[in-house]
């Protein structure tokens, strides 16, 4: 029982991770129609930001609190000056998105060294419920995920700019009639959604140690979740990483583990291939 | 009589006026650059090796373009076919101790042929038409997963990779590097390159190019778009197994990254920065890109960021010259080609 909990609670904490980095993606493929391949290299810039407050001695509490804005401005300024040329052609984009990820992340890792650095936990040590011990970090990306999932919901449903997303999302063409400006909604969400990956790489930097490649091992699995979840959706993308995100880490327990990994991707793209239109097709927003 | 007569020559004339076709003629340029190549670098053997590799990568770079210049289809996975296929000839070798390249080299392209006619039936035949950015990441998925099964699979050496392949023979004369190894490669892209033009060039290419212009209205006269897209992926993955099978040969090694995403992206960039659906422009982008690395790779500062480098090539093709360097040169109508025979006046 012990074990089970303990269990449960390691995946909630990853599928968190992945619900983060998946909220960000989705929001942009949903809006834009556009499949970021750079947003590895957001979660990676997310984690730098961590990284430089910690060495500059300024705490790695400041990181994690800029991090979601330094990254959304440079998400707004990427929209603005080079992602906009390419809502027109999706398939492109996946080639410029993707060419913007390789610069990021070379940079970085020249910036780097090519090492590895480790980032202390911001609240180390774990409390103690029933006798189990649980992490306090883990717990607070949990806590996190959750605050910003509710977030997301309330901004979208109950204020004015959700509804005028809501509105962008249904009819791009009305909502510009309707005097919407979705060139400015559209920078909106990508910075956003920039923001949210930031997130996402300030709270796992602590877990996995800082390399350029933090962020891109999450890419492809990120994506499937979202096609898995369906584009379009609040609550699609979400489902999608907590599907995965439990997948990848119950998988290994049934079947070998070098089988259990891209296995995983197999039957999530099977899932796509027969169900394109994803879990959730009701109650689109 | 007189009226007619005129307009004949008129017609002429206009056929006449027709400017000269450049394509040929730079394809003519190439072919015979790369035939003198060998003789001109006699001295300089480490530079066959090089051209050797650029001429397997161009053969890589040409499969994806028949994929995306001439099928639409964004394949991330033809690093797929071309990795596995450079794993077999290396098992081959290693466990059958085979390999005589009139076995192993056909084998490469069934087996490249055989995966991807299984990923192009997964992905595009069905009741369901697939969007085409599913078919790309569907590719891109089965590029990746494979990556990972391999790079943690024992028996194919795990994240090692496999070294000190075997090497490529007829009868008992074994290829290493060098001139001989270099003939082999070239003949092997002037035939795939002659049969990849033929099949642009004919009836079948003339659907693919309709399906380029306007793939529903083609659905609509009833040909079924998703077979010949299925065809021409099968055929790209016959040529990049080819391509891996002598590029794991060449190398004498193979290993997990020949399987995964990254390279099919650096077929993507040979073949973009070239100019796509021309079948040279990415034999051009291979050998330019390739060329300049090498050059580029003698300063320590500049090998550090030739990602970096490679990164901004992309994205300044992809924003703001989609047709690559051929596209500077050579019209779209050319790209495009004509089909048939052409009209003469009479």
């Amino acid at each position: 029982m012990d074990f089970a909990i303990k269990f449960v609670f390691d995946i909630a904490a990853f599928t968190s991770v992945m619900v983060l980095i998946v909220l960000g993606l989705g929001v942009i493929a949903s809006m834009m129609g556009i499949f970021n391949f750079a947003h590895g290299e957001l979660v990676l810039l997310g984690a730098y930001t961590v990284y430089l407050c910690d060495e500059h001695g300024m705490g790695a509490w400041t990181g994690v609190i800029l991090a979601p804005f330094v990254v959304g401005a440079v998400g707004f300024v990427l929209e603005r000056t080079i992602i906009r040329r390419f809502y027109a052609t999706p398939i492109i984009a996946m080639l410029g998105t993707y060419a913007i990820g390789l610069i990021i992340r070379e940079i970085v890792r020249g910036l780097l060294g090519g090492h590895y650095k480790a980032i202390p936990e911001p609240i180390s040590g774990a409390f103690a419920i029933g006798g189990m011990e649980f992490s306090i970090w883990r717990s607070f990306i949990i806590a996190t995920t959750l605050a910003v999932i509710a977030g997301c919901y309330l901004l979208l449903s109950r204020t004015s700019i959700g509804l005028r997303v809501r509105g962008a999302l249904e009819n791009p063409m009305l909502a510009r009639a309707c005097g919407i400006s979705t060139g400015r909604l559209y920078a909106l969400t990508f910075a956003f959604g920039a923001a949210l990956a930031g997130l996402a790489g300030a709270l796992i930097v602590p877990l996995y140690a800082l390399s350029a490649d933090i962020g891109i091992r999450f890419l492809v699995q990120a994506f499937l979740s979202v096609m898995l979840g369906g584009v379009g959706t609040f609550e699609g993308p979400v489902l999608g990483a907590a599907a995965v995100g439990g997948m990848a880490a119950g998988l290994p327990w049934v079947v070998i583990p070098v089988l259990a990994d891209p296995l995983v991707f197999v039957i999530a793209l099977a899932i796509v291939r027969l169900r394109p239109q994803g879990f959730i097709t009701v109650g689109r927003l | 009589m007189s009226v007619a007569t005129g307009t004949t020559a008129m017609r002429q004339t206009g056929v006449r006026s027709k400017p000269l076709p450049l394509l040929p003629f730079i394809e003519l340029v190439m072919l015979a650059a790369l035939v003198a190549t060998p003789f001109v670098l006699a001295s300089r053997p480490e530079l066959i090796t090089l051209m050797t590799n650029v001429l397997i990568l161009s053969l890589l770079a040409l499969s994806f373009d028949l994929c995306w210049g001439f099928s639409g289809i964004m394949s991330y996975g033809q690093a797929l076919f071309f990795g596995v296929a450079g794993y077999v000839v290396a098992l081959v070798g290693r466990d059958l101790d085979f390999s005589q390249m009139w076995g192993t080299l056909p084998l490469a392209m069934l087996i490249g042929a055989l995966l991807a006619a299984a990923l192009a039936a997964f992905l595009l035949l069905g009741r369901k038409t697939p969007t085409s950015i599913f078919v790309a990441f569907g590719t891109l998925t089965g590029a990746y997963a494979a990556e990972r099964l391999v790079a943690g699979w024992q028996y194919v050496g795990a994240g090692n990779g496999l070294s000190s392949i075997k090497l490529m023979a007829l009868g008992s004369y074994e290829f290493v590097e060098g001139f001989e190894f270099y003939s082999v490669a070239l003949a092997a892209l002037v035939i795939f390159y002659l049969l990849s033009r033929m099949i642009a060039r004919s009836q079948l290419g003339l659907v693919l190019a309709g399906m380029r212009q306007n793939e529903e209205r083609l659905a609509f006269f009833g040909y079924r778009v998703q077979v010949f897209k299925a065809l021409i992926f099968t055929f790209s993955g016959a040529i990049a197994g080819l391509s891996g099978a002598l590029y794991s040969y060449h190398q004498g090694f193979t290993g997990p990254t020949n399987l995964g995403p990254g390279l099919s992206t650096t077929a993507v960039i040979y073949c973009l920065f070239g100019g796509s659906g021309t079948l040279i422009g990415p034999v051009i982008g291979t050998i330019a890109i390739e060329l300049l690395s090498y050059v580029l790779a003698d300063t320590d500062a500049i090998r550090q960021f030739w990602p970096v480098i490679l990164g901004v090539v992309l994205l300044v093709v992809v924003m703001f010259q989609p047709t690559g360097l051929l596209g500077l040169v050579v019209s779209a109508r050319e790209r495009i080609g004509s089909f048939g025979a052409r009209r003469r006046a009479g």
